[in-house]
């Protein structure tokens, strides 16, 4: 297997599956209709109802969610199963749940008002539903934000040549918010600098190796070399589990990326969130392009690079830790997420997308067309890392991609530290977004029985710490799979309420009902599953070695992993009973607007 | 024929592309200054309300003078201001 085919074989999955499946639906299930009015149309109110150009819509939506999942889902899976399962499941799930997803949410938001899926759940299903979604929704962050700050914390500390990057990141999106809002610079001014300044500076990362080498020596020095907190880790030692350490330097690390989390969360968005993202998104663009072009012709320009070098396949249950399983159904469902199928695309689609499409025609483009893309991003991961193979996870992923980007002529070595900035800036931009909305959502949710959440401040040093907690189990595979189980969670909560929605105006619901159902039966298996092995491979092992740390950590977890399963419980229940309900009587529809000539 | 009324010309595919390097770069910056600016279209018209009702709180003079600039805002201000929001308002 070369990348050359497998980039065929993904791009002949979008075009059939957009072509024979996805565009079939579009036309006879929900039938489009251009003339009909949108929200954005109906209720533009020059904000957040705004009629937007297909095209700019799709961008948005793309960029919106396009994040770490589709790369560090195609990452894991591949060391644990090959790159076979991984690949399979890419194809399967975008071509059959995943463009079903995204298109369905942005469908059902804007044949209900512009609403969101809370609000709709809450007349459609029940109030109840609403308030478990909220606290499914603080989990759901609250898990993703401790996968990532972990993962994260390990790749800077173990890699000294992408701290300056990171660092002039963060002092270019300064730069650049200070200069477009308080100084009136022109943006494409401002952008050729602060983007300019931050490529070289990750370029350029081996200047100040040495440097920050000496760094993290004194940071470790500071505990006399000892470690902080010790634990069991079920995936080191070729996955038979090993002791590890967390030393004050990645302990260093988590701390700065929370506090840059943290003032991403409260500084005003234009002050630091928003001009990150926008400088981020330049780096990460160009390696991904560089990536995407190069995987398609190394074959014939550079064919050491594109051939792939881990095994196809590493069995149905791989070892992982000695007490631990890890089943490829349902696991693997829950390991790879965005690149085949996910919930934040839905839940982000329903109240960012949908109130700006100015046209029914524009549903399936946007929502199913950014799906298919975030696959193609998935597909680039599972080849880097396939072609990659050397070191941790992320390292190989960073060794494929700079791989692929070598072959146009950039230095392997300055080639791999854009491959490994572009990873950490993909992830850091959606961190700080996510204490944001994490922060919001706690004050919503427990700002009337304990009030100092509403503190901006005190809600996001909560958020903060948790994540921190959860990361210093140091079991992030698990954190990730859990993670991936909610996510997926959602995607399937989001299908069944399209499901709900199609039966109630009495139409064919199975396109997003058996979808919907495949999804919470595996995600609600898997999230058991994960609590087991956190039970068996971390709690158990570091009870037993008198850890507090890791043992606290991962009973949070485990804590986390029941309430998601009840919480999915509940609303699997309520559904259920909506959809028995209006499966038999139909609500009538009022005739809908026409849009204007 | 006026400007406005000219067809508007299509960008061929690099119009396509630079659409989509705008909404994937530039358009949620732009969203974001549109919302700041409804914010403070929110005080401008609350500063004004008592004269959209007859009720004058500031001296009239002013706010008289200002009321022609928020006349054209009050039917978008009314669908802010009465829409249920929710947490997840915050994602889009």
């Amino acid at each position: 297997m070369n990348t050359l085919l497998a980039v065929i074989i993904g791009a002949l999955t979008v075009y059939l599956a957009y072509t024979l499946y996805a565009r079939r639906i579009d036309r006879h299930v929900i039938q489009s209709d251009p003339k009909r009015a949108t929200p954005a149309t109906l209720y533009m109110d020059g904000v957040d109802f705004m009629p937007t150009n297909r095209n700019i819509l799709f961008g948005y939506h793309f960029k919106s969610i396009a994040a770490a999942g589709p790369i560090i889902g195609a990452i894991v899976a591949a060391n644990l199963w090959g790159w076979l399962p991984a690949i399979i499941w890419l194809i399967l799930g975008v071509s059959f749940l995943g463009w079903a997803s995204d298109y369905s949410g942005i469908v059902i938001s804007v044949r209900n008002d512009g609403n969101s899926l809370s609000a709709i759940a809450h007349r459609l299903v029940s109030p109840r539903t609403r308030t478990i979604l909220f606290v499914f929704i603080f989990f759901y962050l609250l898990l993703v934000a401790g996968a990532f700050v972990g993962i994260m914390a390990t790749v800077l500390e173990s890699q000294p040549k992408t701290q300056l990057g990171v660092i002039v990141l963060t002092v270019m999106g300064l730069l650049l918010g200070q200069m477009l809002y308080r100084w009136r610079t022109g943006l494409v001014g401002a952008t050729v600098l602060t983007v300019g300044l931050t490529l070289i500076a990750i370029l350029g990362g081996g200047w100040t190796e040495e440097v920050f080498k000496a760094f993290t020596a004194g940071l470790n020095n500071l505990s006399g070399g000892a470690p902080l907190v010790t634990y069991f880790d079920p995936t080191l030692a070729n996955f038979k589990g090993a002791d590890a350490k967390i030393m004050p330097s990645l302990l260093f690390w988590a701390l700065a990326i929370s506090a840059f989390c943290y003032a991403g969360s409260v500084l005003p968005i234009w002050r630091m969130a928003q001009p990150v993202i926008y400088v981020g998104f330049w780096i990460t663009a160009l390696a991904m392009v560089l990536g995407l072009t190069g995987a398609l012709v190394a074959p014939f320009m550079k064919p050491e690079v594109a051939q792939f070098v881990i095994p196809a396949f590493r069995g149905f249950n791989p070892q992982l830790g000695p007490a631990g399983i890890m089943p490829l159904w349902p696991m693997l469902f829950v390991t790879i997420a965005c690149g085949a199928i996910s919930g934040w695309h839905a839940l982000f689609g329903a109240v960012g997308t949908a109130r700006q499409i100015q046209n029914e025609a524009d549903m399936l483009p946007i929502g199913g067309g950014s799906m298919f893309a975030e696959f193609l991003l998935g597909l680039l991961a599972l080849l880097a890392v396939s072609v990659g193979a050397k070191g941790a996870p992320v390292g190989a992923f960073a060794t494929g991609l700079g791989g692929f980007i070598s072959v146009w002529g950039l230095p392997i070595q300055y080639a791999t530290s854009l491959a490994f900035a572009a990873f950490i800036v993909i992830v850091l931009v959606v961190t700080q977004l996510l204490f944001r909305v994490q922060r919001v959502t706690l004050s919503e949710w427990l700002g009337d029985v304990f009030p100092p959440c509403r503190n901006q401040h005190i809600a996001s040093l909560i958020c903060v710490a948790l994540a921190i907690l959860l990361m210093m189990t140091g079991t992030w595979v698990y954190l990730w799979q859990l993670f991936g189980g909610a996510n997926q969670m959602m995607a399937a909560l989001s299908l069944l309420l399209v499901t709900v929605w199609l039966a109630s105006v009495g139409k064919n619901w199975m396109y997003a009902g058996l979808p919907a159902a495949f999804m919470w039966v595996t995600t609600c298996a898997s999230i058991l599953v994960t609590a087991y092995n956190l039970y068996s491979n971390v709690y158990q092992i570091n009870m037993a070695a008198g850890r507090t740390i890791p043992v606290v950590g991962s009973a949070l977890m485990i804590l986390v992993a029941l309430l998601l399963v009840v919480a999915a419980l509940y609303i699997g229940l309520d559904t259920w009973r909506a959809f028995q309900r209006y499966r038999h009587r139909p609500v009538q529809q009022r005739k809908p607007a026409a849009a204007r000539a | 024929m006026t400007d406005a009324a000219k067809p508007k010309k299509k960008g061929g595919i690099l119009g396509v592309f630079k659409d989509i390097v705008y909404g994937m770069s530039t358009h949620e910056m732009t969203r974001h200054a549109v919302r700041t600016r409804a914010s403070m279209e929110h005080l401008f018209i609350l500063i004004t309300m008592g004269d959209l009702l007859g009720v004058p709180i500031l001296p009239p003079y002013y706010s008289l003078r200002l009321l022609p600039y928020v006349t054209p805002q009050i039917a978008g201000w009314k669908r802010r201001m009465l829409r249920e929001r929710d947490v997840t308002d915050v994602l889009g």
